[in-house]
């Protein structure tokens, strides 16, 4: 389908990093956007996480605004209900009619793993980066692009992670890129790491978002 | 550019109970901007497009009306505006960043009352949408549906617990909707709601709701109030639809039968060629 074709294209391959996990409470839909491309992201009451394109099949309303009761997720627009695997199982409007099984959401490919919840364009074998020893601390948004961000971070690349120290604390940064100017990152510390430690690397990366975003409007920092 | 179809249909511009008896202001409309003005209190009000040329001008349903390209026939009738008793309500514009398509087929739509407008226009579990008729009637070219009946909880500012009310729709012009519903304190009669949608770019519009009511009683400012209050709960729908444009091909949306008034529309918009506001598929 051609929505398909575009999150294919649009997505960077591999697993990206969309929220921590605990930021995902059951019975609630969010929406993400990677790429620009726009997803609804929801966790039902059997505790699954799953992202679908952003748009009823219906009349396009964003499924973002709807609601989670059970494991269906409901558009807000006409009430149409869609089970954990995409299938329309309701259109309130007409009560007696079984959907057609042609009236599907788009999905995309979503694992829960290390605290984190991950999507990646079309079907992918591999398994969403190790995060074994590490604990979810915050997910923080810059307004700044991909190298800003990096250079204020003072990150350096290892294995596809971002790693840097915030003092004596050493961090794990996940990059999520909603458009070229607008990046999430999301962050975690060693599983060891104290209160007070976890404190100050919070309070370390809201002064780093302010040195990649610079003093003045977009694109007037150096 | 806009296409021919849309330049010779008419549209509503101001409100005349906002205007003053001398004034000259600017609008848009369809991307381009117009000068109205009258420019002392017994002259007629005069509208020129971005060349200066002079366009045709209404004043009709408490608003002002054009046609950029010249009409190709008169403003449509609405006999109720004629009728004794009736109570004419305008409420001001809610600017929506829709397309004005999407914005009329809101309009048309009951199935959406339940979740968008609960407890008010409507609440679950009556959700049921019944068979209903949908016509384009030949002799006026305007799309129809009627016996459309729907539970709501309190269908009018003027009514007591819930109801069935029955709903008939008209579309006379592509931006423009009305709809005849139960009136609760005349049963023999039916209220008169109406939008009338300024297209300012395809997906940018202003709606101007205008009512014609058997209500003596109700404050206007109430009216006005409950009108608002529904159409803001439709604008967080319509500003979060995708595509903005309104698709006309099949393929794209899935319709069902509660949906045979918006398919009647879309096709109507086809067949006239209106496609501002409308995503077409290439050929």
């Amino acid at each position: 389908m051609a929505e398909m074709s575009l999150i294919d294209s649009e997505m960077s391959p591999g697993w990206t990093a969309v929220s921590l996990s605990g930021d995902l409470p059951a019975l609630t839909v969010m929406p993400v956007t990677v790429g620009g491309v726009d997803l609804a992201l929801w966790r039902g009451g059997s505790g699954v996480a799953r992202a679908w394109q952003d748009r009823c099949p219906h009349r396009g309303m964003r499924l973002s605004h709807g609601f989670v009761r059970g494991d269906r997720l409901t558009c807000i627009y006409h009430g149409w209900s869609y089970g954990a695997e995409g299938a329309c199982l309701r259109i309130p409007a007409h009560p007696d009619l079984e959907p057609p099984a042609t009236i599907r959401t788009i999905p995309v490919a979503c694992r829960e793993a290390g605290g984190i919840v991950w999507v990646a364009s079309g079907a992918t074998a591999d398994l969403p980066p190790d995060l074994t020893g590490w604990a979810p601390l915050r997910s923080l948004t810059f307004a700044a692009d991909r190298a800003s961000v990096i250079a204020a971070l003072g990150a350096r690349d290892e294995a596809g992670i971002l790693h840097t120290a915030a003092g004596g604390t050493d961090l794990a940064v996940l990059l999520q890129a909603r458009a070229a100017d607008e990046i999430t990152a999301h962050v975690l510390v060693p599983e060891t790491a104290g209160l007070a430690a976890r404190i100050g690397a919070v309070r370390w990366l809201e002064t780093a978002r302010r040195r990649a975003e610079g003093p003045g409007p977009r694109g007037i920092a150096a | 550019m806009i296409p021919d179809a849309a330049r010779h249909e008419w549209y509503p511009v101001a409100m005349l109970s906002e205007l003053a008896p001398s004034f000259a202001q600017d609008t848009v409309l369809l991307g381009e901007r117009l000068r109205i003005s009258r420019d002392a209190p017994d002259l007629p009000i005069r509208i020129t497009g971005p060349d200066g040329a002079r366009c045709a001008v209404a004043t009709r349903y408490g608003h002002l009306w054009t046609s950029p390209g010249g009409p190709k026939a008169g403003l449509f009738e609405i006999p109720e505006a004629a009728q004794p008793g009736r109570r004419f309500v305008d409420c001001g514009a809610v600017r929506v960043r829709c397309s004005p398509l999407r914005a009329v087929e809101n309009f048309l739509d009951v199935a959406h009352f339940p979740f968008v407008h609960t407890d008010i226009l409507g609440a679950e579990p009556h959700t049921e949408v019944e068979r209903y008729d949908v016509q384009v009637r030949e002799e006026s070219d305007e799309v129809w549906a009627t016996k459309v009946r729907f539970f709501q909880p309190m269908a009018a500012r003027s009514a007591e617990g819930g109801i069935v009310t029955d709903y008939a729709y008209r579309v006379p012009t592509p931006t423009v909707a009305l709809l005849y519903k139960t009136c609760p304190p005349r049963p023999e009669e039916r209220d008169v709601i109406a939008i009338f949608v300024q297209p300012l770019a395809e997906d940018l519009c202003d709606v101007w709701p205008w009512m014609a009511l058997f209500d003596d009683t109700t404050p206007q400012a109430d009216l006005v109030q409950f009108q608002q209050m529904i159409f803001l709960q439709d604008r967080s729908i319509l500003e979060n639809q995708i595509p903005r444009l309104l698709p006309l091909d099949p393929g794209l949306e899935t319709p069902t039968r509660a949906d045979l008034t918006s398919v009647a529309y879309r096709r109507w918009l086809k067949k006239r060629g209106y496609t501002y506001g409308a995503q077409t598929v290439p050929a």
